[in-house]
Protein backbone atom coordinates (compact mmCIF):
# COMPACT_ATOMS: atom_id res chain seq x y z
CA UNK A 1 0.00 0.00 0.00
CA UNK A 2 0.75 3.73 -0.78
CA UNK A 3 1.07 5.55 2.00
CA UNK A 4 -0.38 8.74 0.81
CA UNK A 5 1.61 11.52 2.49
CA UNK A 6 5.03 10.34 2.32
CA UNK A 7 4.33 9.58 -1.30
CA UNK A 8 3.49 13.15 -1.72
CA UNK A 9 6.34 14.19 0.41
CA UNK A 10 8.84 12.69 -1.98
CA UNK A 11 6.83 12.85 -5.10
CA UNK A 12 7.91 16.69 -5.29
CA UNK A 13 11.06 17.60 -7.46
CA UNK A 14 12.34 20.27 -5.46
CA UNK A 15 11.78 18.06 -2.06
CA UNK A 16 13.63 15.22 -3.80
CA UNK A 17 16.52 17.84 -4.97
CA UNK A 18 16.72 19.04 -1.09
CA UNK A 19 17.02 15.70 -0.02
CA UNK A 20 19.70 14.58 -2.69
CA UNK A 21 22.02 17.38 -1.18
CA UNK A 22 21.18 16.43 2.32
CA UNK A 23 22.27 13.22 1.52
CA UNK A 24 25.76 14.30 -0.47
CA UNK A 25 26.51 17.01 2.09
CA UNK A 26 25.66 14.95 5.37
CA UNK A 27 23.20 17.13 6.13
CA UNK A 28 22.14 21.20 5.85
CA UNK A 29 20.32 24.17 6.82
CA UNK A 30 17.59 26.14 5.65
CA UNK A 31 20.13 28.81 4.41
CA UNK A 32 22.30 26.48 3.13
CA UNK A 33 20.23 24.50 1.03
CA UNK A 34 18.30 27.78 -0.57
CA UNK A 35 22.00 28.67 -1.62
CA UNK A 36 22.33 25.52 -3.51
CA UNK A 37 18.53 26.07 -5.05
CA UNK A 38 16.30 28.73 -6.94
CA UNK A 39 14.24 28.73 -4.57
CA UNK A 40 13.92 31.27 -1.27
CA UNK A 41 14.89 30.31 2.25
CA UNK A 42 11.01 30.59 3.31
CA UNK A 43 10.33 28.14 0.65
CA UNK A 44 13.22 25.48 1.35
CA UNK A 45 12.11 25.68 5.31
CA UNK A 46 8.18 25.17 3.65
CA UNK A 47 9.57 22.15 1.99
CA UNK A 48 12.06 21.11 5.20
CA UNK A 49 8.41 21.00 7.05
CA UNK A 50 7.10 18.58 4.88
CA UNK A 51 9.84 16.05 5.01
CA UNK A 52 10.00 16.60 8.33
CA UNK A 53 6.58 16.02 9.04
CA UNK A 54 6.61 12.51 7.34
CA UNK A 55 9.95 11.35 9.19
CA UNK A 56 12.26 11.55 5.96
CA UNK A 57 14.71 14.44 8.22
CA UNK A 58 15.01 15.21 11.36
CA UNK A 59 16.53 18.04 12.34
CA UNK A 60 18.68 19.19 15.64
CA UNK A 61 19.57 22.69 16.75
CA UNK A 62 23.04 24.41 15.21
CA UNK A 63 23.68 28.16 15.93
CA UNK A 64 20.29 30.10 15.45
CA UNK A 65 19.11 27.99 12.77
CA UNK A 66 18.07 23.97 13.07
CA UNK A 67 20.88 21.64 10.90
CA UNK A 68 18.93 18.41 9.29
CA UNK A 69 19.56 15.56 8.06
CA UNK A 70 18.03 12.31 6.45
CA UNK A 71 16.61 9.40 7.70
CA UNK A 72 17.59 6.90 5.94
CA UNK A 73 15.53 3.89 7.02
CA UNK A 74 12.31 6.16 6.23
CA UNK A 75 13.96 7.31 2.59
CA UNK A 76 14.16 3.68 1.84
CA UNK A 77 10.68 2.76 2.60
CA UNK A 78 10.06 5.84 0.47
CA UNK A 79 11.63 4.45 -2.38
CA UNK A 80 10.36 1.02 -2.14
CA UNK A 81 6.82 2.84 -2.46
CA UNK A 82 7.96 4.18 -5.75
CA UNK A 83 9.89 1.74 -6.97
CA UNK A 84 6.93 -1.16 -6.62
CA UNK A 85 4.40 1.02 -8.46
CA UNK A 86 7.24 1.62 -11.40
CA UNK A 87 7.76 -2.35 -11.12
CA UNK A 88 3.86 -2.73 -12.07
CA UNK A 89 4.30 -0.93 -14.46
CA UNK A 90 7.07 -2.18 -16.26
CA UNK A 91 4.82 -5.45 -16.19
CA UNK A 92 2.26 -4.01 -17.66
CA UNK A 93 4.09 -2.47 -20.65
CA UNK A 94 5.58 -6.17 -21.17
CA UNK A 95 2.39 -7.44 -21.52
CA UNK A 96 1.43 -5.10 -23.81
CA UNK A 97 4.53 -5.46 -26.01
CA UNK A 98 3.80 -9.68 -26.23
CA UNK A 99 -0.06 -9.05 -26.95
CA UNK A 100 0.76 -6.51 -29.84
CA UNK A 101 3.45 -8.83 -31.30
CA UNK A 102 1.96 -11.68 -30.73
CA UNK A 103 -1.31 -10.10 -32.63
CA UNK A 104 1.27 -8.82 -35.36
CA UNK A 105 2.59 -12.02 -35.80
CA UNK A 106 -0.43 -13.65 -36.58
CA UNK A 107 -2.01 -11.29 -39.02
CA UNK A 108 1.12 -11.21 -41.21
CA UNK A 109 1.42 -15.20 -41.32
CA UNK B 1 -2.44 16.61 1.87
CA UNK B 2 -1.23 18.04 -1.33
CA UNK B 3 -1.71 15.15 -3.39
CA UNK B 4 0.50 12.05 -5.01
CA UNK B 5 2.65 13.87 -7.16
CA UNK B 6 4.94 10.91 -9.25
CA UNK B 7 6.48 10.78 -12.81
CA UNK B 8 7.08 6.90 -14.01
CA UNK B 9 8.53 7.43 -17.53
CA UNK B 10 9.61 4.39 -19.33
CA UNK B 11 10.35 3.52 -23.43
CA UNK B 12 9.93 0.23 -25.20
CA UNK B 13 10.37 -1.30 -28.35
CA UNK B 14 7.37 -3.19 -29.92
CA UNK B 15 7.65 -5.42 -32.95
CA UNK B 16 4.18 -4.42 -34.11
CA UNK B 17 2.56 -1.76 -36.17
CA UNK B 18 1.54 1.12 -34.24
CA UNK B 19 -2.50 0.61 -35.40
CA UNK B 20 -1.58 -3.19 -33.33
CA UNK B 21 -0.15 -1.23 -30.38
CA UNK B 22 -2.41 1.20 -30.04
CA UNK B 23 -5.80 -1.29 -30.23
CA UNK B 24 -3.84 -2.95 -27.46
CA UNK B 25 -3.30 -0.18 -25.42
CA UNK B 26 -6.88 1.63 -25.63
CA UNK B 27 -9.57 -1.47 -26.07
CA UNK B 28 -11.67 -2.47 -23.46
CA UNK B 29 -10.95 -6.43 -24.38
CA UNK B 30 -6.91 -5.88 -24.75
CA UNK B 31 -7.18 -3.67 -21.38
CA UNK B 32 -8.46 -6.57 -19.38
CA UNK B 33 -5.59 -8.75 -21.07
CA UNK B 34 -2.83 -6.45 -19.79
CA UNK B 35 -3.99 -4.58 -16.70
CA UNK B 36 -7.18 -4.31 -14.79
CA UNK B 37 -9.86 -7.68 -14.39
CA UNK B 38 -12.34 -5.66 -16.46
CA UNK B 39 -12.63 -2.31 -18.03
CA UNK B 40 -15.81 -0.42 -18.73
CA UNK B 41 -14.42 2.13 -21.05
CA UNK B 42 -15.22 3.58 -24.95
CA UNK B 43 -11.65 4.90 -25.90
CA UNK B 44 -12.69 8.13 -27.06
CA UNK B 45 -11.49 11.82 -25.57
CA UNK B 46 -13.89 12.68 -22.80
CA UNK B 47 -15.22 9.52 -22.36
CA UNK B 48 -15.14 8.20 -18.65
CA UNK B 49 -14.93 4.91 -17.36
CA UNK B 50 -13.81 2.46 -14.93
CA UNK B 51 -11.23 -0.31 -14.62
CA UNK B 52 -11.94 -2.67 -11.83
CA UNK B 53 -9.66 -4.89 -9.80
CA UNK B 54 -11.37 -7.79 -8.29
CA UNK B 55 -15.07 -7.59 -7.04
CA UNK B 56 -14.11 -4.71 -4.86
CA UNK B 57 -12.34 -2.45 -6.25
CA UNK B 58 -13.37 0.46 -8.98
CA UNK B 59 -11.74 3.12 -10.36
CA UNK B 60 -12.43 6.01 -12.47
CA UNK B 61 -11.03 6.51 -15.73
CA UNK B 62 -11.53 9.73 -18.08
CA UNK B 63 -9.80 9.75 -21.68
CA UNK B 64 -8.09 12.46 -22.33
CA UNK B 65 -6.16 12.40 -25.81
CA UNK B 66 -7.81 9.40 -28.69
CA UNK B 67 -5.62 10.25 -31.50
CA UNK B 68 -4.83 6.71 -33.04
CA UNK B 69 -2.31 5.53 -34.18
CA UNK B 70 -0.42 8.17 -32.20
CA UNK B 71 -1.36 8.85 -28.95
CA UNK B 72 -3.74 7.27 -26.08
CA UNK B 73 -4.19 9.35 -23.03
CA UNK B 74 -6.03 8.96 -19.56
CA UNK B 75 -6.39 10.50 -16.32
CA UNK B 76 -7.14 7.96 -13.27
CA UNK B 77 -7.09 7.20 -9.75
CA UNK B 78 -9.50 10.22 -8.78
CA UNK B 79 -12.16 10.46 -6.40
CA UNK B 80 -15.10 12.94 -7.53
CA UNK B 81 -17.08 13.39 -10.96
CA UNK B 82 -14.70 14.85 -12.69
CA UNK B 83 -10.92 14.71 -13.33
CA UNK B 84 -8.73 17.39 -13.32
CA UNK B 85 -4.68 17.70 -13.05
CA UNK B 86 -5.46 18.23 -9.66
CA UNK B 87 -7.56 14.96 -8.72
CA UNK B 88 -5.62 12.41 -10.87
CA UNK B 89 -2.48 10.92 -12.14
CA UNK B 90 -2.33 11.18 -16.16
CA UNK B 91 -1.10 8.23 -18.07
CA UNK B 92 0.00 9.09 -21.75
CA UNK B 93 0.84 6.28 -24.21
CA UNK B 94 3.04 7.80 -27.21
CA UNK B 95 3.59 5.73 -30.49
CA UNK B 96 6.48 6.19 -32.76
CA UNK B 97 6.78 4.47 -35.94
CA UNK B 98 10.30 2.90 -35.79
CA UNK B 99 11.77 0.33 -38.23
CA UNK B 100 8.67 -1.38 -38.86
CA UNK B 101 7.73 -1.61 -35.48
CA UNK B 102 6.80 0.65 -32.58
CA UNK B 103 8.80 2.88 -29.99
CA UNK B 104 6.20 2.91 -27.17
CA UNK B 105 6.27 6.33 -24.80
CA UNK B 106 4.85 5.66 -21.45
CA UNK B 107 4.32 8.11 -18.52
CA UNK B 108 2.49 8.34 -15.80
CA UNK B 109 2.51 11.89 -13.94
CA UNK B 110 0.80 13.67 -10.94
CA UNK B 111 -0.77 16.51 -10.60
CA UNK B 112 2.65 18.24 -9.61
CA UNK B 113 4.72 17.33 -12.89
CA UNK B 114 1.36 17.45 -15.22
CA UNK B 115 0.63 21.55 -13.35
CA UNK B 116 4.12 22.51 -13.84
CA UNK B 117 5.61 22.08 -16.73
CA UNK B 118 8.22 25.30 -16.37
CA UNK B 119 9.43 22.93 -13.57
CA UNK B 120 13.24 23.84 -13.09
CA UNK B 121 14.42 20.53 -12.36
CA UNK B 122 11.53 18.89 -14.49
CA UNK B 123 14.24 17.56 -17.28
CA UNK B 124 16.88 16.70 -14.39
CA UNK B 125 15.26 15.68 -11.07
CA UNK B 126 11.52 14.59 -11.35
CA UNK B 127 12.07 11.12 -13.27
CA UNK B 128 12.54 8.76 -10.79
CA UNK B 129 14.81 6.71 -13.18
CA UNK B 130 17.35 9.69 -12.54
CA UNK B 131 16.67 9.57 -8.69
CA UNK B 132 16.82 6.50 -7.73
CA UNK B 133 20.25 5.06 -8.75
CA UNK B 134 21.44 8.37 -7.07
CA UNK B 135 20.34 7.00 -4.04
CA UNK B 136 22.65 4.58 -2.99
CA UNK B 137 23.34 2.76 -0.76
CA UNK B 138 19.72 2.59 0.03
CA UNK B 139 18.56 1.65 -3.51
CA UNK B 140 21.00 -1.05 -4.22
CA UNK B 141 19.48 -2.78 -1.09
CA UNK B 142 16.43 -2.86 -3.03
CA UNK B 143 17.25 -3.50 -6.29
CA UNK B 144 18.97 -6.66 -5.23
CA UNK B 145 15.51 -7.65 -4.67
CA UNK B 146 14.19 -10.34 -7.09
Amino acid sequence: MIDDELWSAIGDPTRRRMLDLLLAGSGGTATSLSDQLPVTRQAVAKHLAVLDRVGLVHSTPSGRERRYTVDEAQLARAVAQMASVSEAWDGRLQRIKRIAETIQRNRTN
Amino acid sequence: MDGMSRSIEREIRVEASPEVVYEVVSSPEHLREWWPDDADLEPVAGATGTVSFGDTLVVALTVVEADPPRRFSFRWDYEGEVATAANSLLVTFDLIPSDGGTLLRFAETGYDEAAKPDEVYHDHVSGWDYFLPRLAPYVDRLAARP
